[in-house]
């Protein structure tokens, strides 16, 4: 069962591969948690097995990362012959505290923080260095997260739901927001001193001033003005701007 | 322009583009990391950096939750690396992000058109997939992943494209003054979307005054150096 597992981490590393509007993750869900089911009474020929892996393969959506926990308790469910039904509520139920833990964690907590200090560090002045140490801190959390959650959700089974209060996971949660809020306070200033580093006194005012009016823009017109909107109008003015100003 | 240097961007941006959604989700999909990695192929590192930051900034202003549509800025950062390079100070920076953000939309629209031909891919295979069908199953899927890898190879082709038509049209037409106003736009865009990215992310409760803090240590730091 090892190698299976091993197995179904791996997959699980494609897990959005065939994301999609209509099952969103459920495919790629499906896929890893196939090899967890070849052990199943009648083996791959069987129809436990191809009734578990349509099951697995339907509309499924959480975090990525902690896709896992769902694969690992359906396989486990399955495998203790649960009834279908409770085992398609298990996979609905899970959607929701899967993707809001792993969001909040992991792209609004762990993501940007290390990012932000990757941006630091950069703008300090230690280069790659400190792109390369983003990606292993980064990582080290990442495939831990997935490890994690793909081992507790086969050893809980249909009890899964215990595993999301683990302790860690509770502090983990209290510390992504503060840890994100000040990784992305602190690159902030830095990174704007040392992109206008090269800068000429006047295009360091534009800059500030065009940094205060986008701002204003995007707090004011949230659902109108994205980054990339703003980012594509004002360079588009500039660029209007600089070619009648000589 | 050296094909073989052109062909290693290819195959960079298009790694870079699978890992934003697809496989394996390691972040070499963040514009810092995307950046630095063309900047390295180009032999020019310091530009890839100083995209890479400035794309990170824009990056901030994107929560990828759920369904979700967004720019792809990973390909985007190769492409306008590759514009911005041999170029010195502002110039390289307006140039870059001038392709780039623009590879970015184009990125972020190629990723919905290809989302609904996997879902399309996967209402044709519906009957086996209801039937339990393990290799149709990972057909459909392994098929998703190619097609994102194709996406991303013609989207990071796109802006080679671009990016080498903007170093010719650009670098003519741009005064050093323009340069510097085009520069200082594009910065300009990326802190406010920075901050606005990381203001929603912080919220009003006791989180912000972490970030307060942090700001205040960055602007420390910044004066300091």
């Amino acid at each position: 069962m090892r190698r299976r597992l091993g197995t179904a981490l791996l997959r699980l590393f494609t897990v959005q591969g065939s994301w999609n509007y209509e099952r969103l993750m459920g495919v790629g869900a499906g896929v890893a948690e196939e090899s967890l089911l070849r052990d199943l009474p009648g083996g791959p020929t069987g129809t436990a097995y191809h009734s578990a892996v349509a099951r697995g393969a339907r509309y499924f959506n959480a975090h990525p990362y902690l896709a896992g926990l769902a694969v690992g308790a359906t396989a486990r469910a399955e495998h203790e012959g649960a009834p279908p039904e409770q085992i398609e509520r298990l996979r609905t139920a899970l959607c929701g505290p899967l993707g809001s833990v792993g969001d909040r964690l992991v792209w609004a907590g762990w993501l940007p923080f290390t990012a932000g200090l990757a941006v630091a560090g950069v703008a300090l002045g230690l280069g790659w260095p400190a792109v390369l140490g983003f990606l292993f801190v980064y990582n080290a959390g990442h495939v831990a997260l997935r490890y994690w959650a793909l081992r507790q959700g086969w050893l809980r089974g249909l009890k899964v739901a215990g595993a999301l209060q683990a302790p860690w996971l509770q502090w983990a949660g209290r510390l992504a927001g503060p840890a994100m809020a000040l990784g992305t306070g602190v690159c902030l200033p830095l990174a704007a001193v040392w992109l206008a580093g090269a800068f000429e006194p006047w295009a360091r005012i534009a800059l500030a001033a065009f940094a205060a009016a986008g701002l204003l823009l995007l707090r004011a017109l949230p659902g109108h003005v994205s980054g990339l909107r703003l980012g594509l109008g004002l360079v588009a003015v500039a660029l209007v701007a600089g070619w009648v100003w000589p | 322009m050296n094909v073989d240097v052109q062909l290693a961007l290819l195959l960079w941006g298009t790694l870079v583009g699978l890992d934003l959604v697809s496989v394996p989700q390691i972040m070499i999909a963040r514009p810092l990391v995307a950046g630095a990695g063309a900047g390295l192929i180009l032999g020019d590192l310091q530009t890839g950096l100083r995209l890479g930051v400035l794309f990170e900034l824009f990056q901030l202003d994107i929560l990828p939750v759920g369904a979700a549509r967004y720019p792809e800025y990973g390909p985007a950062t190769v492409a306008a690396v590759s514009a911005g390079h041999l170029f010195v100070g502002p110039l390289s920076l307006g140039v870059g992000a001038v392709v780039g953000l623009f590879v970015g939309m184009v990125g972020g629209m190629a990723i919905h058109a290809m989302r609904r031909r996997t879902a399309r891919a996967i209402q044709r295979a519906a009957p086996k997939l209801e039937a339990g069908d393990a290799p149709a199953l990972i057909r459909v899927h392994v098929g998703g992943i190619v097609r994102d890898g194709l996406r991303a190879a013609v989207v990071t082709a796109t802006g080679l494209a671009l990016a080498w038509a903007a170093r010719i049209v650009l670098a003519g037409a741009l005064t050093s003054r323009g340069a510097g106003l085009l520069a200082a736009a594009a910065v300009g865009a990326g802190i406010a979307a920075g901050t606005a990215g990381a203001l929603r992310l912080t919220g009003h409760g006791p989180n912000l005054r972490w970030f307060a803090v942090g700001l205040t240590g960055g602007a420390i730091a910044a004066w300091l150096r």
